[in-house]
């Protein structure tokens, strides 16, 4: 946000392109990875919000992704309630659920946060597994297919489809926008530099935690009644995978780790990276997608921990350095 | 059904002394480096792959291996230090658990390149042995795998105790400053912690596979149980690492026998959930960090 003018024109022009695409782009592979860069840019928007300005680096939020996606499922399945319903109560039970895991993970810093943030939402997965009774166990369920019903959130074509998350990942950015201007912006940053010190100037540390991971959450688990939407099935390897976890905090830390575009900046570069592999390789070898990730991930860590955004403000601050010094 | 307990209690201590290679690696690598490593379970899997090889290759008994898997993981285990986890010591959390994070991710997706998902095993003559003892049945395979443990968890126990390097490991981490003013070089004492650490896990690989599949992902498994035997025993602490980790074995294998084939995993993050809700810092108390 420190390019007013020049920004929002930037700004205006990025929507209007994002707005026209479907119109051009009308190869269903194509809308496909469009579709799949904003589901992985807005669940990577909402990890940051806890991973990257709080710094609470958590590899669970298939937790709540999969809740979202499993609470929309179960009630237009059981109760012939709309997704449009279901997702925001999907929401709700999200953000409710990231009490009790938050009190329990917030015990423990660094490392051991992210091990437990893996454990809640692998037993969350084994859960869903295990009670088939209550949701369908390992088979998983397929979603009836009602034809062209914008009600029940079912289209004919991929563009709505493609607006729908297109809307998500708005949502996700303005309160991102938001938030870093806010009071609780800085209260994160100044936890995510060092917690202790945070709490010694009087911030209430814990309370600011557990809200924005209900805010975090919240966003991930509309995601999950998203992608159960698009895709017409839904059972808990999916719906709590250990990628969806992943890939929510590799974006973020490839893009820039507690920025506001780093998110859709890294899962442009990543899901285009994995696209184009996939074309030239093929689906034959299983891992490829992968091992470039992973690569990706390295190099990042290594030479640039700021990821892509971190690198564009240093350019950007040592062009207005020498501009100044004129 | 004392009977089916204690065959259970049997079965799970057996494979928890597997777990405990691999969480005292975790455990030594936290103490000595304080770094979290999330590619162990992976160097039980390249430990898995490297003695599968050399049992179908050259038909070399999994035991037998050993005097190959373990110095192979031990060098990986410096370079591993030297090159990438060096680089990122004393930075902030996040290049600390990504680096490892990123690295566990490579390994298991160059095997899945490599070697396809597809389930390796090694079939020996001790493979289907059992003693039978009273009405319990203990697997010769599985007998082997936990008393080489235990010896090699011995040996490092009496290495850290006993041996100048391994003082000076201690002492690392007790306090790595005044340890570098005592005139230890830190950096040869955490390429030493990783390579034993990473050469215990290739010792767990080869124990594993008369009696488990190797796979690109079976890492995972093993590297849940560490840290689950790690934050319950308290972080950096061997022996509290070894109690745990056969106190998972048992606590998964009593899981899978009353509560349902697919339920061990769930009774263990129970343990790790409930523990985190009652003691944070372990069962046997230290500070949380």
């Amino acid at each position: 946000m420190r390019l007013r003018g020049w920004g929002g024109l930037v700004l205006a022009i990025a929507v209007a392109v994002m707005l026209l695409l479907p119109l051009v782009v009308t190869s269903s592979f194509a809308i496909d990875i469009l579709i799949r860069i904003l589901l992985f840019a807005f669940i990577g928007t909402a990890w940051n919000l806890l991973g990257g300005y709080a710094k609470q680096l958590s590899l669970g939020h298939a937790a709540f992704f999969g809740l979202g996606a499993y609470t929309s499922t179960l009630l237009q399945i059981d109760f012939g309630i709309s997704p449009w319903i279901g997702m925001v109560a999907g929401g709700v039970v999200g953000m409710l659920a990231s009490l009790p895991i938050g009190w329990l993970c917030f015990r423990l810093r660094g490392p051991y946060f992210t091990i437990a943030t893996i454990a809640t939402a692998q037993v969350l997965m084994l859960i869903f597994l295990k009670f088939r009774d209550f949701a369908w166990g390992a088979e998983g369920t397929t979603i009836p297919n009602l034809g062209n019903s914008p009600l029940m959130m079912q289209f004919d074509g991929k563009a709505p489809y493609y607006y729908i998350v297109l809307g998500l990942l708005a949502i996700a950015l303005v309160i991102t926008a938001a938030i870093e201007r806010s009071r609780i912006g800085y209260y994160l940053v100044a936890i995510g530099e060092d917690e202790d010190a945070a709490e010694a100037i009087g911030i209430n540390v814990p309370r600011v935690k557990r809200n924005i991971y209900m805010i975090s959450s919240f966003l991930t688990a509309l995601a999950g009644t998203f992608y159960t939407q698009y895709i017409y099935f839904i059972d808990p390897q999916t719906a709590f995978n250990f990628n969806i976890s992943i890939e929510a905090a590799l974006v973020s830390i490839v893009g820039g780790i507690g920025t506001l575009w780093g998110p859709m900046i890294g899962t442009v570069l990543l899901e285009t990276t994995s696209a184009l592999l996939q074309s030239w390789l093929g689906n034959s070898i299983g891992g490829v997608q992968l091992t470039v990730y992973s690569l990706i991930l390295m190099a990042v860590i290594l030479w640039r921990p700021t990821g892509i955004m971190g690198y564009v403000y240093e350019v950007y601050g040592r062009r207005r350095a020498r501009s100044a010094k004129g | 059904m004392v009977e089916i307990v204690a065959q259970a209690v049997i079965n799970g201590l057996l494979i928890g002394g597997i777990y405990a290679l691999v969480s005292i690696g975790v455990t030594l690598i936290f103490g000595v480096v304080k770094i979290v490593n999330f590619a162990q379970g992976e160097f039980v899997m390249i430990g898995m792959y490297i003695t599968f090889f050399l049992a179908t290759q050259f038909g070399i008994d999994p035991i037998v291996s050993l005097i190959v898997s373990m110095p192979v993981l031990f060098v990986t285990g410096v370079l591993v230090q030297h090159f990438l986890i060096r680089r990122v010591l004393g930075l902030n959390d996040l290049p600390q658990i990504f680096l490892t994070f990123a690295l566990s991710l490579l390994i298991i997706n160059v095997a899945l390149m490599l070697f396809t998902a597809n389930y390796r095993t090694v079939h020996t003559w001790y493979s289907d042995e059992a003693f039978h003892v009273g009405g319990l049945y203990i697997p010769v395979a599985k007998l082997i795998a936990f008393v080489v443990a235990m010896l090699l968890s011995g040996i490092l126990w009496v290495f850290l105790r006993t041996t100048d390097l391994g003082k000076a490991m201690r002492a690392a981490s007790q306090n790595r400053d005044v340890a570098q003013l005592m005139g230890i070089n830190p950096n040869r004492v955490f390429a030493v912690a990783l390579g034993i650490a990473l050469a215990l896990a290739g010792a767990a690989g080869s124990l594993l596979m008369p009696f488990y599949p190797a796979y690109p992902m079976v890492g995972q498994v093993f590297i849940l149980m560490a840290f689950v035997a790690v934050v319950l025993g308290t972080l950096g602490n061997v022996i509290g690492a070894l109690v745990a980790s056969l106190l998972m074995g048992i606590a998964e294998s009593l899981g899978i026998q009353f509560i349902g084939a697919d339920s061990g995993l769930i009774v263990v993050f129970a343990l790790l959930l409930t523990t985190l809700a009652v003691r944070p810092s372990g069962l046997a108390g230290g500070g949380r960090r």
